[in-house]
C-alpha cells in the first residue's frame, strides 16, 4: 500500500520526495542496437513509460522503487532501484511467453498466473493459412478444439467444438466475443442452399487480429456463465502500441485453387451395361426403357470436369499502426477474394478497422473499435439439392451433355436433359444469380475511470450489426425458374433483407490490492446487458416476361412474401470475480455470474455460475529443488455454466395464425412449459503446467469431466396430445477428455527449430434421456427410421442402420442381420453402427529459421472418426432407380451365382439391396498437410533504399496431401453444418480445396 | 477546474445514467412480448374468438385430406414411385414400415386436428355472448371435423387411441380402442353435429348439413348398412343443391365446382407449394415424384372411362427411363383455379348409392344401381351399362370408382372395404403382404406412448 501509495503521490511534485530519475538503455542479444518499445513500469503501480526507438528511457521512480521490464516475447526483468540512476538492461528473448497476458473476458491475467484453462492462438499461427474466417483458424492449433469444415465451399459453413458437444439442440456452437461483443456465428442467410450455408464469422478478417483465447474450463468461462458451456472463444483486435514509430505493413497473397478429388463414376458405356443388367434382373425389357446401346451412349460426359475449375485466390491488406504518450491507433484495410471450385461461386470480403486509444487526462482513458466489412458471396446449391452444382453433377448421367449444338445451355424440359430429378449442372451454376451481401459492423466505446490507482471503473458499449440482402433470380432454364411450374414457371426472383443485431453493455469495477509481499488481490464486480434484435422480410416474384428482366419489380406475380420481426430478448447479468495469490504459490480465483435470461418463464428466469479455480505453483516451494524446471503449476477448477440457447417463448402455450380458404384464424403453435429451465453443464478440470529449462520446453497436460444437465430438447410426447413434443429439459450428457500440448525450442542455433504440438481426446456419452426415447436425427434412410439417432449410453453424433453382413454368393442379395429374429428386414433390426466422433484429434507444426529463411510445416489429424457415406447411397444404389450415375464401385457388383463380392447383385426399382446399413460407414480417419509455408526476408541492405524496413517473400500451399483410407472425396465433411446430433455425413458435399499461393509481406517504418 | 476533472463528472454522471438505464430496462429485457404469437390465456375467451378459432380447426383439417388421396391412392395400385423420397419410395415398392414419413404424418395431422377440436368442443359452451348461429355451427364443424377425422383414422390405422378431451398428461398415456368404440364416437360426434351445422355454407370449403350426410353415407357403406348409406346419398343428392358438372373436364380444372359437397380450399397464399410433404401438386406435376400406375392410365384411356380420362395428361419430355410421362392432372398450382382437395361431391354419392343398391339386389332397372352408374356414364360421354348381375355389377362399381374418382383417394379404402385387395394387389406388386391393408401405427407413437407398447399392427 505504501508503494501504491508513493507512486501515486510522484504525479504531484508538491509532495515529492526521494524519488529520480533513472534512465537507461535496452537492448537483447539479437538487437544490440536497443530494442524499442519495452514498457518499463514501477512495481506496484501503474505508472510506465516505453523505451524509445534507440531503447532508451527515463522514468521517475522512488530510490528504493522496483522497475519491472517487460516485453512480449522476452522474459520479464525486475530490478531494484537501490539509488542508481542509470540501469542498463539486457533483455532475455523467451522461449516460452509464461509472461504474455491472456484476456480473460473482463479482466486480463498473466499467462503464468492462470488457474483455469485458456489456450492463447496468436495471429502469426494462421497467417498465412488460406482461410476465411476466424473460425477455421482454430483448426488444429488447441487441444479440444475440434473444427470441421463442411465443404470447401468459400466462406461456407464450420463447426468449432470446445471439449466436445454439451448440448442435443439447444446449440453447440461456441460463444465468439470480438473485443467485449459476443458476435453472430452459423448461417446469416435466409434461404437454403443444400448443405451450403454461410458463416457470419467468414466476414471478420483473420488479419485484423491480434489473438485469440479459448477458454475450455468452468473457472476460465465463468464471466460468461450463462452461454458458456459450448466454450468461449476471444478474440482481440490489433491495436497500435504507445511511444512506437508509426508502421505501415503491406500484405500481398495470391494464389490458385484447385478441387482435391475427383470421385471415380462410370463412363457412359459402362453405365448403359449396368443399367440394361438392373432392368433385366427386374424382368423388364432394357430397350423399351430406352437403354439402348450405340444410342444412349452415344456422349460420355464427366460432369465433374464440366462444373470445377481452379479459383483464383487474391488479398490485400495495408495497416497503419502506431502511437505517442497518450494516443495510439491502428488503421487498416483488406480486401481479399476468392474464388470457389464450382463454377460462378466466389467469396468476396472487404474491410476496414480503425482501434484508436486516447489517455484523456492521468485517470480517465477513451478507447475506441470499429470494424466494417462487407460481403458478397455468389452461392451455388449443393449436397441434397436436386438443382445442386456439384450433387447434380456427381449424380448425373453421363448420356446427357450440358450445351446443345448450338452452345446454347440446356434447360429443364429438353430432351437433351430431361430434367427431374437432375438438372443440367453447368445450368444451375450459371444460370442463378444467388448474391448474398452481407454488411457487418463491430464498433465498441470503452472508457476507464481510474478512481484510485488500484480501483479503476470501467463501461463499455459494444454492438454487432449484420445486415443481410439476399438477391436472387432463377431464369427459366432453371430447375425451380423453369421445371417447377408450381414454384417460378417462368423466372423466379426472390429479395430478403435482414437486420440482426446484438447489443452490450457493462460496466465493472476492479480492485486491485497487495497487501503484504505474500498477499495480493485483485477482483471486479460488473453488470451487463446483452440483447438481440432482429428483423427482416422477404418477397418471391414469378412470371418474367423474359429472362432478360431479374427484379420482382418486373415479375407478373408477387404472391408471397413474409416480414418478422424476433421480441428483443435478452440477458440481464451480474458478476463477480477475486483472485488471491499467496507468495506467488498459492492461487486462487472465484466467480459468479447470475443471468436472468428472457427465454425462461418467472419460475426459473435466473441460472447461477460459479466456479472456483485454484492453482499450486510446486516450483515456488522450498523443498522444491530441480534447477532445469523453471516453472511446474498444479491447477483445477470446478464450477457451472450454462445453455439458454433456446427459441424465445418456450414457457408459454402459444398460438399461431393460420389461414384457410381465404380467411385467417388461429392453430395451437406449442403447449406449455412453464417449468423449462437453464441447461447447465458442472465442469471439472484438472491440469498440470509445466516449463523446463528457462522455457525451451513448455507442456500442460490437462484433463476434464463435464457433465451437462438438463438438456433443453423438445421431448418427443405422441401426436395423440395435439403436440409433436414438449420444450423440456429432458436429458443428462457427459464428456470427458484429456488434453496435451506441449511447444518446444528442439535447436536454436543458426538454425532454430521449434515443435508446437497439441493432442486431444474426447468421450462423449449421452446418460440420460427423458423417457428413455431415443430421439432420430440426420436424414431419413431406406427401410430404418433415420440416420442418426440420440440414445442413452451412445455418444452424439451415433449412426443408425441396418447390419450388413454381405452378399449372398448364390443369389446376389444383400444380407443384413435379423436383429429380432422375425424373419423380416425392417426398421425394428436397424442397430448402432458407429458414431461420428473422433477418438483423438490433434495438430503438429514445425518451424524452422535459418538466416533469412523460414519455414513452416502444420499438420493436422483426426483419428477414429466414421463418416456416413451417404453419397453411395445413390452411386451404389443396386438398381433402385435408373437416374444417378454410379461410381467405380458398381462394377464389383455380383452378377452370376457363385460370384463372392461385397457389391450386391443390380435390381431395377428394388431397394432391398441398398438399405441403410454400415456398408455405407467408413473409418475417415485423417492426417492432413494443413499449411506448409516457406518464406525469405529481403537483406536489409537491399530493402533500405525503398524506405523499406523488412520485406519478406513466401510461398504457402493449404491442403497440399491428406492421407486417408476413406473412400470418398473428402474425409472432413459434414452436409448438415452445425449439426452435433448428425455430424460427419457426406452427402454430394464439396470436398475441401488446395490453394497454393504466393505472397508478400512489406513493412515500412 | 481542469478538463481532466470536468470530464470525470460527466463521466461519472454518465456512469449513474448506464446504472440507472440497466437497473430500468431489466424488466423489457426479462419480459418482451410476443410478437405475432397468442397465448392459450387469450384463446376462445370472447365471442370475437369463436371465428378465428373456426378458421384454425378448418386449417387443422386440410392437410389430412391430401393424405388420405396419397394413402387412399399410393398404398394400392393407382400410383407409382419416380422420384428421390424414401417414404415414397417405400410406399411405391410395397416395402412400408412404421418409420415412414407419410404414416407419420397423417397420424399427426388427424390428431392435431382432434386436439384443435376437442378444445373447442371443451371450451366453447363456457364462453358467453356467443350468439346461438355462431356457436352452433362451430360447435357442429368441432363434432363434425372430429368424427371424420377418427373415421379416417379408423380405416387407415384400425382402432386408434381415442382422445376426446384436451389433457396433455392423459393423452400421453392412451391405449388402442377398439373399431367399435372408434365407430361409437364416430356417430356420436356425427349425430351432434346433425342439428348444428347450418343448412348451406357460405360455400363447399366449409362443412354444411351435406356434407354431413354425405360423410353419414360413406360412414354407412363402409359398415355395410346399405338401405342408409342410400338414404343418406339420396338426402343429398335430393337437397338440390348440387347438380353434375357438364363436363367432366370442369371437375379437374377447376374448384367449387357445382357438385363440389365439401372440399379443402387453397387460394394463392396459402397453397403448400414445395413446401410441404403433401402439395400434392409439387409430388404429381413439380418433382413428379409420384406418377399414375401404367394399368390406371389405361383404365382411363379405355371407353367406359370416357371424359375422366383427363384426370391425368401426357408429356413426351417426361417419358425417360421407368418414367411413363404421365402425371395426375386434378391438382394445380396456386396459380390455377383447381388446387383445391374434395372430401366428399355429387358423383360419389351416386357411386355409393349405386353400390347400396347392387347391395340390397336393386341392380337394375328404374332407380336402381344402373341408374346411378349411367347418370356418371352419361356424364363422361362413356356407354352406358346394359344388363349385368349383380356381381358384374359390384366388379363395375369398382372399375367406376377408379374411373370417377381417380386420385381423390379411395381405391387402397375401397379394395380394403370390399375384400378385394388379396386379389388385386399381389398381381400388381410381388411385395404386397395382408399387412398393408392397415397402415403401421407409426413408430414414434409407440416409442412415446407407453400404451401403445406391443400394441402394432400384426406384420410391421
Amino acid at each position: 500500500m505504501q508503494k501504491l501509495l508513493l507512486t501515486y503521490l510522484l504525479l504531484l511534485p508538491v509532495y515529492a520526495f526521494s524519488q529520480l530519475t533513472v534512465s537507461g538503455k535496452i537492448t537483447a542479444v539479437t538487437d544490440p542496437s536497443g530494442l524499442p518499445g519495452v514498457n518499463i513500469t514501477i512495481k506496484g503501480g501503474t505508472q510506465g513509460t516505453i523505451s524509445d526507438l534507440d531503447g532508451q528511457y527515463s522514468i521517475v521512480a522512488p530510490a528504493d522503487a522496483i522497475l519491472v521490464f517487460s516485453f512480449v516475447g522476452y522474459r520479464t526483468q525486475e530490478i531494484s532501484v537501490s539509488g542508481k540512476i542509470r540501469i542498463d538492461v539486457l533483455l532475455e528473448e523467451n522461449a516460452q511467453q509464461l509472461s504474455e497476458v491472456i484476456v480473460t473476458g473482463y479482466a486480463s491475467v498473466s499467462k503464468r498466473d492462470l488457474t483455469g484453462s485458456i489456450v492463447s492462438v496468436k495471429s502469426d499461427k494462421f497467417k498465412e493459412i488460406s482461410i476465411n474466417g476466424v473460425d477455421q483458424a482454430l483448426q488444429g492449433q488447441v487441444a479440444g478444439v475440434q473444427v470441421t469444415q463442411s465443404s470447401g465451399t468459400p466462406g461456407g459453413g464450420i463447426a468449432v467444438r470446445i471439449r466436445g458437444s454439451t448440448s442435443i439442440s439447444a446449440g453447440n456452437r461456441p460463444l465468439f466475443v470480438v473485443d467485449g461483443i459476443p458476435v453472430e456465428t452459423g448461417s446469416l442467410s435466409a434461404r437454403n442452399f443444400g448443405g451450403q450455408t454461410d458463416n457470419a464469422l467468414a466476414m471478420i478478417n483473420p488479419n485484423d487480429i491480434e489473438s485469440m483465447q479459448v477458454l475450455k474450463d468452468a473457472s476460465a468461462k465463468a464471466m460468461y456463465g450463462s452461454r458458456a458451456s459450448n466454450g468461449v472463444v476471444i478474440i482481440t483486435t490489433k491495436r497500435g502500441s504507445k511511444n512506437s514509430n508509426t508502421k505501415i505493413t503491406l500484405d500481398v497473397q495470391r494464389g490458385v485453387i484447385d478441387p482435391v478429388n475427383k470421385l471415380k463414376l462410370l463412363n457412359a458405356t459402362q453405365l448403359l451395361e449396368l443399367q440394361r443388367e438392373a432392368a433385366t434382373n427386374a424382368g423388364e425389357n432394357p430397350e423399351a426403357l430406352g437403354l439402348i446401346p450405340g444410342i444412349t451412349n452415344g456422349v460420355s460426359t464427366d460432369w465433374q470436369d464440366e462444373v470445377l475449375r481452379s479459383g483464383i485466390m487474391q488479398q490485400y491488406q495495408v495497416a497503419v499502426s502506431g502511437g505517442d504518450n497518450n494516443t495510439t491507433f491502428y488503421v487498416s484495410a483488406n480486401y481479399r477474394n476468392e474464388e470457389g471450385v464450382q463454377l460462378n461461386n466466389s467469396f468476396e470480403r472487404m474491410g476496414a478497422t480503425l482501434n484508436f486509444d486516447q489517455q484523456v487526462s492521468r485517470k480517465i482513458n477513451l478507447g475506441t473499435n470499429l470494424t466494417l466489412s462487407r460481403t458478397l458471396n455468389n452461392r451455388v446449391k449443393g449436397d441434397n439439392f436436386l438443382d445442386g452444382v456439384y450433387s447434380g453433377a456427381i449424380k448425373s448421367l453421363p448420356y446427357y451433355v450440358p450445351y446443345d449444338e448450338n452452345g446454347k445451355l440446356i434447360g429443364p424440359g429438353s430432351g437433351m436433359y430431361a430434367g427431374f430429378p437432375n438438372f443440367n449442372p453447368v445450368a444451375q451454376a450459371l444460370l442463378p444469380r444467388f448474391e448474398t451481401l452481407t454488411l457487418k459492423l463491430i464498433g465498441g466505446l470503452h472508457a476507464t475511470y481510474e478512481i484510485k490507482p488500484n480501483l479503476r471503473l470501467k463501461g463499455q458499449v459494444s454492438i454487432d450489426y449484420n445486415d443481410i440482402t439476399e438477391d436472387q433470380y432463377e431464369s427459366s432454364q432453371t430447375a425451380i425458374g423453369g421445371f417447377l411450374p408450381s414454384v417460378g414457371g417462368q423466372g423466379y426472383g426472390v429479395f430478403i433483407a435482414q437486420a440482426a443485431s446484438n447489443m452490450v453493455s457493462n460496466l465493472t469495477l476492479s480492485y486491485s490490492k497487495k497487501f503484504s509481499d505474500k498477499h495480493s488481490f485483485s477482483g471486479f464486480i460488473g453488470t451487463e446487458v446483452f440483447r438481440t434484435f432482429y428483423n427482416g422480410g422477404s418477397v418471391q416474384g414469378r412470371i418474367f416476361p423474359s429472362d432478360d428482366f431479374t427484379y420482382i419489380t418486373s415479375a407478373g406475380v408477387v404472391d408471397a412474401g413474409s416480414s418478422s420481426k424476433s421480441p428483443p430478448g435478452g440477458l440481464f447479468s451480474i458478476f463477480a470475480e477475486g483472485r488471491y495469490d499467496y507468495d506467488d504459490r498459492f492461487l486462487v480465483t472465484v466467480g459468479m455470474r447470475t443471468d436472468g435470461s428472457s427465454n425462461f418463464g418467472p419460475n426459473n428466469r435466473f441460472g447461477y455460475f460459479p466456479a472456483i479455480s485454484a492453482g499450486w505453483r510446486i516450483s515456488q516451494e522450498n523443498f522444491f529443488n530441480a534447477s532445469a524446471i523453471t516453472d511446474l503449476k498444479l491447477r483445477g477448477s470446478y464450477g457451472f455454466t450454462g445453455n439458454e440457447r433456446i427459441a424465445a417463448f418456450q414457457f408459454l402455450g402459444l398460438w399461431n395464425a393460420a389461414t384457410y380458404n381465404g380467411n385467417s384464424g388461429v392453430v395451437p403453435a406449442n403447449t406449455a412449459n412453464p417449468n423449462i429451465k437453464w441447461e447447465t453443464t458442472r465442469e471439472m478440470n484438472l491440469g498440470v503446467d509445466l516449463e523446463l529449462w528457462q522455457g525451451r520446453l513448455q507442456t500442460s497436460i490437462e484433463v476434464y469431466h463435464n457433465k451437462t444437465s438438463d438438456l433443453l430438447l423438445n421431448r418427443p410426447y405422441p401426436f395423440t396430445t395435439g403436440f409433436g413434443g414438449i420444450p423440456d429439459n429432458i436429458g443428462d450428457m457427459e464428456n470427458k477428455g484429456i488434453e496435451w500440448s506441449a511447444t518446444s525450442v528442439n535447436i536454436d542455433k543458426a538454425v532454430r527449430w521449434t515443435t508446437t504440438v497439441n493432442i486431444s481426446k474426447n468421450l462423449n456419452k449421452v446418460l440420460f434421456l427423458a423417457d428413455s426415447i431415443p430421439l432420430y436425427r440426420g436424414y431419413t434412410a431406406e427401410g430404418v427410421d433415420a440416420t442418426n439417432i440420440v440414445k442413452e449410453g451412445h455418444p452424439l453424433g451415433t449412426f443408425w442402420g441396418l447390419n450388413y453382413l454381405g452378399v449372398n454368393p448364390a443369389t446376389g442379395n444383400a444380407i443384413y442381420e435379423d436383429v429380432n429374429g422375425d424373419g423380416l428386414i425392417n426398421n425394428s433390426d436397424a442397430m448402432v453402427i458407429g458414431n461420428a466422433q473422433p477418438k483423438w484429434i490433434g495438430g503438429i507444426t514445425n518451424t524452422f529459421n535459418y538466416k533469412r529463411f523460414d519455414a513452416s510445416v502444420f499438420f493436422q489429424f483426426s483419428y477414429g472418426n466414421k463418416v456416413l457415406n451417404f453419397t453411395k447411397a445413390t452411386l451404389v444404389n443396386m438398381g433402385a432407380d435408373l437416374q444417378s450415375n454410379q461410381s467405380v464401385e458398381a462394377l464389383r457388383r455380383w452378377r452370376k451365382p457363385g460370384d463372392v463380392t461385397d457389391i450386391p447383385r443390380y435390381e431395377l426399382n428394388s431397394t432391398l439391396n441398398n438399405l441403410h446399413s454400415n456398408r455405407l460407414l467408413e473409418d475417415a480417419s485423417y492426417l492432413r498437410l494443413k499449411n506448409l509455408s516457406i518464406g525469405y526476408t529481403l537483406p536489409p541492405k537491399l530493402t533500405q533504399r525503398w524506405m523499406i524496413d523488412q520485406a519478406r517473400i513466401y510461398v504457402a500451399a493449404t491442403n497440399l496431401f491428406t492421407f486417408t483410407k476413406y473412400t470418398g472425396s473428402d474425409p472432413e465433411v459434414s452436409t448438415l453444418d452445425g449439426s452435433t446430433t448428425a455430424q460427419g455425413i457426406d452427402f454430394f458435399t464439396l470436398p475441401q480445396v488446395r490453394t497454393i499461393s504466393m505472397g508478400l509481406n512489406i513493412t515500412l517504418r | 477546474m481542469n478538463q481532466a476533472t470536468h470530464i470525470t463528472i460527466k463521466l461519472n454522471r454518465f456512469i449513474v445514467v448506464v446504472i440507472i438505464a440497466t437497473a430500468l430496462s431489466c424488466n423489457s429485457i426479462l419480459e418482451p412480448e410476443p410478437i405475432d404469437l397468442l397465448t392459450d390465456e387469450v384463446v376462445l375467451n370472447e365471442p370475437k374468438d369463436v371465428p378465428i378459432v373456426e378458421i384454425g380447426m378448418y386449417s387443422a383439417f386440410r392437410p389430412i385430406i391430401p393424405s388420405v388421396v396419397i394413402a387412399g391412392d399410393f398404398t394400392a395400385d393407382m400410383l407409382l414411385h419416380n422420384g428421390t423420397f424414401s417414404q415414397y419410395r417405400e410406399l411405391g415398392t410395397k416395402q412400408i414400415t412404421s418409420a415412414n414419413a407419410s404414416v407419420t404424418a397423417l397420424w399427426g395431422s388427424i390428431y392435431n386436428l382432434i386436439y384443435l377440436t376437442n378444445f373447442v368442443i371443451e371450451r366453447l359452451p363456457e364462453v358467453a355472448g356467443v350468439r346461438s348461429v355462431d356457436r352452433n355451427r362451430v360447435m357442429g364443424a368441432a363434432h363434425f371435423l372430429r368424427g371424420y377425422a377418427y373415421f379416417i383414422a379408423l380405416q387407415t390405422y384400425g382402432g386408434v387411441p381415442l382422445v376426446t378431451a384436451t389433457s396433455i398428461e392423459a393423452n400421453r398415456n392412451v391405449p388402442r380402442a377398439s373399431e367399435t368404440e372408434i365407430l361409437q364416437l364416430i356417430e356420436a360426434d356425427f349425430t351432434a353435429a346433425q342439428d348444428k351445422l347450418p343448412d348451406v355454407p357460405v360455400n363447399a370449403g366449409f362443412a354444411g348439413k351435406q356434407a354431413l350426410h354425405a360423410a353419414w353415407a360413406k360412414f354407412h357403406l363402409y359398415q355395410g348398412n346399405w338401405a342408409q348409406a342410400a338414404a343418406f346419398a339420396t338426402e343429398v343428392i335430393n337437397s338440390g343443391l348440387y347438380e353434375l358438372e357438364s363436363n367432366f373436364a370442369t371437375l379437374v380444372n377447376t374448384d367449387f365446382t357445382r357438385e363440389a359437397i365439401f372440399e379443402m380450399g387453397y387460394t394463392l397464399n396459402d397453397d403448400p407449394g414445395t413446401s410441404s410433404t403433401i402439395g400434392l401438386n409439387n409430388l404429381f406435376v413439380g418433382r413428379r415424384e409420384i406418377i399414375p400406375s401404367n394399368q390406371t392410365v389405361l383404365a382411363l384411356a379405355s371407353t367406359e372411362s370416357g371424359d375422366r380420362f383427363a384426370s391425368i395428361k401426357f408429356n413426351a419430355n417426361n417419358l425417360k427411363g421407368n418414367d411413363n410421362g404421365w402425371s395426375v392432372a386434378k391438382y394445380g398450382t396456386a396459380d390455377e383455379n383447381n388446387n383445391n382437395v374434395i372430401v366428399f361431391r355429387l358423383a360419389e354419392m351416386h357411386l355409393i348409392r349405386a353400390e347400396a343398391r347392387a347391395r340390397l339386389g336393386s341392380v337394375s332397372g328404374a332407380n336402381s344401381a344402373t341408374t346411378d352408374i349411367n347418370i356418371l356414364r352419361a356424364r363422361a360421354k362413356a356407354p352406358a351399362i346394359g344388363t349385368v348381375t349383380q356381381s358384374q355389377m359390384l366388379a363395375l362399381i369398382e372399375n367406376e370408382r377408379v374411373y370417377e374418382l381417380a386420385y381423390e383417394g379411395h381405391r387402397w379404402y375401397d379394395l380394403v372395404r370390399t375384400g378385394r385387395a388379396a386379389t388385386v394387389m399381389p398381381p400388381f406388386n410381388s411385395n404386397w403382404r395382408a399387412a398393408y391393408e392397415r397402415w403401421p401405427i407409426p413408430q414414434r407413437e409407440l416409442q412415446t406412448n407407453p400404451a401403445l407398447v406391443g400394441n402394432q399392427n400384426p406384420g410391421y
